[in-house]
């Protein structure tokens, strides 16, 4: 009752008192400011050098495709608080994005950005497309799809299954565009089982066609990137039955549209329809009947069928002819790793900055209140993930090296260490960008700020080319395989970053002090005997079950969750050995000491993960030293933490409006606007 | 009411105005270029109004038919023959420190444009929140047919402009009127200058630095004039397609193409301006304008004083000196680059503008601190 009538007087007052002249209270003295932290955050190295050293390479490429995306209304500029934003309008439906995927791909071939990138050769110029990848996967996952499956797929399974007269017929159609590629070979019924695809192709000897049939629903081709809308030619995957004999699965060219976009005969094709995230790709599903291809298009580097219908291949072993026909996935594989490190730097960059600028809760009555990222446990939750990405970032840049210069010696190292990576870069964007949205509040949940709709756009990571689950066993089973050789040769391992396997077993001093923890040579070693003795685990368990009369593969999958651990195991060692790398070619410095804490920092949180405790690596006090230093870590690298989000390299018109001012964007004035 | 604090000999004039300080740039003769003095000068002012609670707002304009036509370069290279590089450096560190507090200042600057506006004078006007063209306002950033490249803090406001035409400007010193200057943004008003002394009158009665209130005072006076026909804004979507390209080789072959397709004495114009321009500033000029677009302002002039660290040093390229020589000395108009050609230019080249001066007594240029002030949140998006 005293509430309703104290409700009635405030209205009472409301509605027949004299509004009240403006008070002090209203000037902006009591108010919120924005604070720049560019203005009081100091730079303690050369935040250019820092960039240059993450990218890697083709920096002047990347900020002329930046400013190129920048400075088109194709883009969807958007200005708050004062500064352009370019993001794509993800409120416009499916059709509308797809077909604005489109034209931002027409603006930038227009402009030449793809040239080369399927007529060229040599490292320089793949380490040049991996740029561009890189910057346009930072806009937008959607294009980045949509150009990877047409260059890196489609382009890709013409240049490496293909033979000479293919790529005189194709690649430089494609490269303008004057065709678009697709690339069906996922199924409804088969995934990351590619061998158990259910589409069948046939060879008709008398008109020297190929006759590829969807013998039933589960054949259908599913998420077919580019299928959906705009692709005219597409890869297929079938298994290839000549006379009679299933040759196993071969990759050959189909048309599925004509010039003008209607749908071939023979040919049917549905849309995936709306997904969580990725809604300007078209995916699609295509059933094949009873569809004529001439003979020329099976792509013949690995395998041919004669006109007269004979099979012919150079490689004997299905197992290893199909391995071929794989090789080509690592290209995708790679990107996806690459570009699973950028998008965790736009989060952290986003985050970090609104760290520096948005205050909760003062310590004191009348005290100011407290910036977020002084709070120890913030610091906590944002900084290692920040050391954690720039040491992907030197393992992103290796990847990109180990695979632009491969040789068929490096196929093994390049499968292994492009799985694990993939794997693990994808999984821990996916953790990352959900920190970062939970440390932005809600502002995190506001599509235009980014963080927390890069979660629904790149979920389909941790499945696309490649399970992670199955490319961490893939780890296991290579790095065992590896084992078994060096046993049965008795020989020493070489390769696969194995070497340490040939020296003694590292010891963790009983007492961890502050500078053992911060060395780098301790950090391997308890890096390195983590591989080492779940190796040596793996291996026994698994022998131990062969010898109880199990089969291999069985053994495997009972010891799933050691191989697991054996596989982040190996990545955590393998990111590390290139942070490391990386930290050498640097001159003694100021960036150099940054970088050693960051590393540390990185280290030292591989090393709290529960396998330690739970394998008994470290003791419970040695555990707890780990812990207490990472906390000193993250207080030493608090002053920096502005410095090493600048040094990602994005610019502002890719983060959003609350990495700057915030409350500038959020106005009354902005609203009018 | 007004009361003059300054004799007519000042290179600067000052009028206090009640809350407004209008500081006029004297030295018509010149077409008011930029002198060492002018710019201390103007430092001196605009560090202390901004402290002076008595100051809402500063007017800036120019005596006779010229608001600025830049820097005082002749006098830049004369210094540079007496006393070394250096001294040269020495100019635009103190240039580019006052472009700076000009562009973070903490109150508004309405430049009035009535007239030549060029290189130096861009840089003491565009990076103020306004600026009024009139009917009589030039503008150009004409260093790369002197051997510079745009600087003054142009890597930022030229790489704003929409599409590629910042790059247009910058890289052919093209020439805008005051209907383009307000059409691409380089001018936020236009107001013909018959109403000039209306205008001034009214902004000396603003009791306020409120940049709302101030844009609808000079709203009151301003109009919205077409463009002509045959403005070179009107072709924006050529600009576009030839200066997006990836270097400026590729942007003349675009132009070359374009050139093909139709007759356009413009087109043909703007071929034989890049053609004399001199080869290095075209390059380092494209160069900084694309990086320029990704930086705030103080990033880009303290890479700009890096860049023009080097030009005075000549360690790559004499260029300005004999622009300065071909143009402004000896007039001939032939100046001789040297590289002579662009594809002699390698990126390497390029690069090595951008690094840090390798001399024991040179620094980057240090920025004024701007924390302690209470900066608009036009200001903070600039940083």
């Amino acid at each position: 009752m005293d509430r309703a009538f104290q409700r009635t007087r405030i209205l009472t007052n409301h509605l027949l008192l004299p509004p009240p002249a403006q008070t002090a209270c209203l000037t902006s003295n009591d108010c919120l400011n924005y604070s720049p932290p560019e203005l009081s955050e100091k730079y303690a190295f050369d935040v250019n050098e820092m960039r240059r050293l993450m990218d890697g390479h083709d920096v002047e490429e990347r900020d002329r495709l930046f400013g190129l995306i920048i400075q088109s209304k194709l883009f969807n500029p958007r200005v708050r608080g004062g500064k352009v934003f370019v993001s794509p309008d993800y409120n416009q439906s499916m059709e509308q994005q797809r077909e604005m995927t489109w034209k931002r791909i027409e603006y930038l071939l227009e402009r030449g950005v793809f040239r080369g990138w399927m007529t060229g050769e040599g490292e320089e110029m793949e380490m040049k497309r991996f740029a561009c990848f890189e910057v346009l996967g930072i806009f937008d996952h959607s294009i980045s799809i949509k150009l990877g499956v047409h260059f890196f797929l489609w382009g890709g399974a013409i240049q490496f299954f293909g033979t000479k007269h293919h790529h005189d017929k194709w690649l430089r159609d494609t490269e303008n565009y004057m065709i678009k590629g697709c690339f069906s070979m996922t199924e409804l019924g088969h995934g990351s089982n590619v061998r158990g695809i259910e589409t069948v192709t046939t060879y008709d000897s008398n008109t020297g066609e190929f006759i590829i049939n969807t013998p039933c629903e589960s054949a259908q081709k599913y998420w077919i990137g580019g299928a959906a809308k705009h692709a005219t030619h597409t890869i297929v995957f079938s298994q290839l039955n000549i006379n009679g004999t299933n040759e196993g699965v071969h990759a050959l060219i189909a048309q599925i549209r004509d010039a003008d976009g209607n749908v071939c005969p023979n040919i049917r094709i549905a849309d995936c329809g709306h997904k969580i995230g990725l809604n300007g790709v078209d995916n699609g599903r295509i059933w094949f009947d009873n569809v004529r291809v001439p003979r020329e298009n099976l792509l013949n580097s690995v395998a041919d069928v004669s006109p007269d219908g004979k099979y012919l291949s150079s490689i004997k072993d299905p197992d290893q002819r199909f391995a071929a026909f794989l090789s080509p996935l690592t290209a995708g594989r790679v990107n996806i790793a690459v570009n699973a490190v950028y998008q965790s730097k736009v989060g952290l960059s986003i985050t970090v900055r609104y760290a520096l600028t948005r205050r909760a809760f003062a310590l004191k009555a009348n005290e100011p209140e407290v910036l977020l990222l002084d709070y120890p446990s913030h610091q906590r939750r944002l900084l290692p993930l920040l050391a954690k990405i720039y040491a992907m970032s030197f393992g992103a840049n290796y990847l990109k090296m180990l695979y632009v210069k491969r040789t068929p010696q490096s196929n093994k190292t390049i499968h292994v260490v492009s799985s694990s990576f993939k794997a693990t870069f994808t999984w821990s964007n996916m953790q990352i960008l959900q920190e970062c949205r939970e440390a932005c509040g809600g502002q995190g949940l506001k599509t235009e700020n980014r963080v927390g709709h890069l979660k629904a756009e790149h979920d389909v990571q941790s499945t696309f080319e490649g399970d992670n689950n199955i490319l961490m066993q893939q780890v296991s089973k290579a790095l065992f395989a590896e084992y078994m050789a060096a046993q049965k040769r008795n020989k020493v391992f070489k390769g696969l970053g194995l070497e340490h396997m040939n020296k003694p077993c590292p010891v963790i001093p009983s007492q961890l002090t502050s500078t053992t923890l911060r060395s780098s040579q301790f950090q391997m070693d308890a890096l390195c005997l983590r591989e080492r003795e779940l190796l040596n685990r793996f291996v026994a368990d698994v022998s131990q079950c062969q010898a109880r009369g199990e089969s291999k593969e069985h053994a495997f999958n009972t010891n799933y969750q050691l191989a697991e651990d054996l596989g982040k195991a190996f990545s955590d060692q393998a990111i590390f050995q290139t942070f490391v790398d990386a930290e050498a070619t640097l001159a003694a410095g100021s960036l150099k000491d940054v970088l050693g804490m960051v590393r540390s920092l990185y280290a030292l949180t591989c090393l709290e993960d529960v396998t330690y405790l739970r394998y008994g690596y470290l003791s419970v006090d040695n555990a707890a030293a780990v812990r207490r230093e990472i906390t000193k870590l993250c207080s030493e690298l608090r002053p920096h933490a502005l410095a090493l989000v600048s040094s990602f390299g994005i610019p502002d018109a890719f983060l959003s409006p609350i990495a700057f001012n915030w409350i500038d964007a959020n106005s009354w004035t902005s609203v009018q606007h | 009411m007004a009361s003059s604090v300054s004799s007519q000999h000042d290179q600067v004039l000052v009028e206090e105005k009640s809350f407004a300080r209008i500081l006029t740039f004297n030295r018509p003769k010149q077409l008011n270029a930029l002198s060492f003095q002018m710019i201390s000068r103007l430092l001196e002012l605009f560090l202390a109004y901004e402290d002076d609670p008595n100051v809402k707002l500063v007017i800036l304009k120019g005596k006779g038919r010229s608001f600025c036509a830049g820097g005082d370069v002749a006098a830049v290279v004369h210094d540079i023959r007496a006393g070394g590089w250096k001294a040269g450096a020495n100019f635009f560190m103190k240039e580019f420190t006052l472009n700076y507090l000009m562009a973070t200042y903490s109150k508004p600057q309405v430049s009035i444009l009535n007239g030549i506006v060029m290189g130096g004078g861009n840089g003491a006007s565009m990076h103020g929140r306004f600026r009024v063209a009139t009917e009589n306002s030039l503008f150009a950033m004409p260093e790369t047919a002197l051997g510079l490249f745009p600087d003054v803090g142009a890597s930022y406001f030229l790489s704003r402009l929409p599409g590629f035409f910042g790059e247009y400007l910058g890289l052919t010193g093209g020439r805008l009127d005051g209907v383009e200057m307000l059409a691409c943004g380089l001018a936020t008003h236009f107001v013909p200058s018959a109403k000039l002394p209306m205008l001034e009158a009214a902004l000396c009665a603003v009791d306020s630095s409120d940049p709302a209130t101030i844009s609808s005072i000079i709203g009151k006076y301003s109009e919205r004039p077409s463009l002509k026909e045959q403005s070179v804004y009107n072709r924006l979507d050529v600009i576009d397609r030839c200066f997006s390209q990836k270097t400026v080789e590729e942007i003349l072959s675009a132009l070359e193409r374009e050139a093909v397709d139709r007759r356009d004495g413009w087109i043909s114009t703007t071929i034989q301006t890049l053609k004399k321009a001199s080869p290095t500033s075209l390059k380092i000029s494209l160069r900084s304008i694309r990086v320029g677009r990704l930086q705030g302002v103080g990033p880009c002039l303290v890479r700009e004083y890096r860049m023009v660290s080097h030009v005075m040093r000549g360690e790559f390229s004499k260029d300005f000196f004999e622009g300065c020589r071909a143009i402004l000395l000896d007039k001939d108009k032939k100046p001789k680059w040297e590289p002579s050609k662009l594809e002699l230019i390698t990126d390497t080249t390029v690069d090595s503008y951008f690094s840090k001066v390798k001399d024991e007594d040179w620094e980057d240029l240090k920025l004024p601190a701007r924390s302690k002030f209470n900066l608009p949140p036009y200001v903070i998006a600039k940083l």
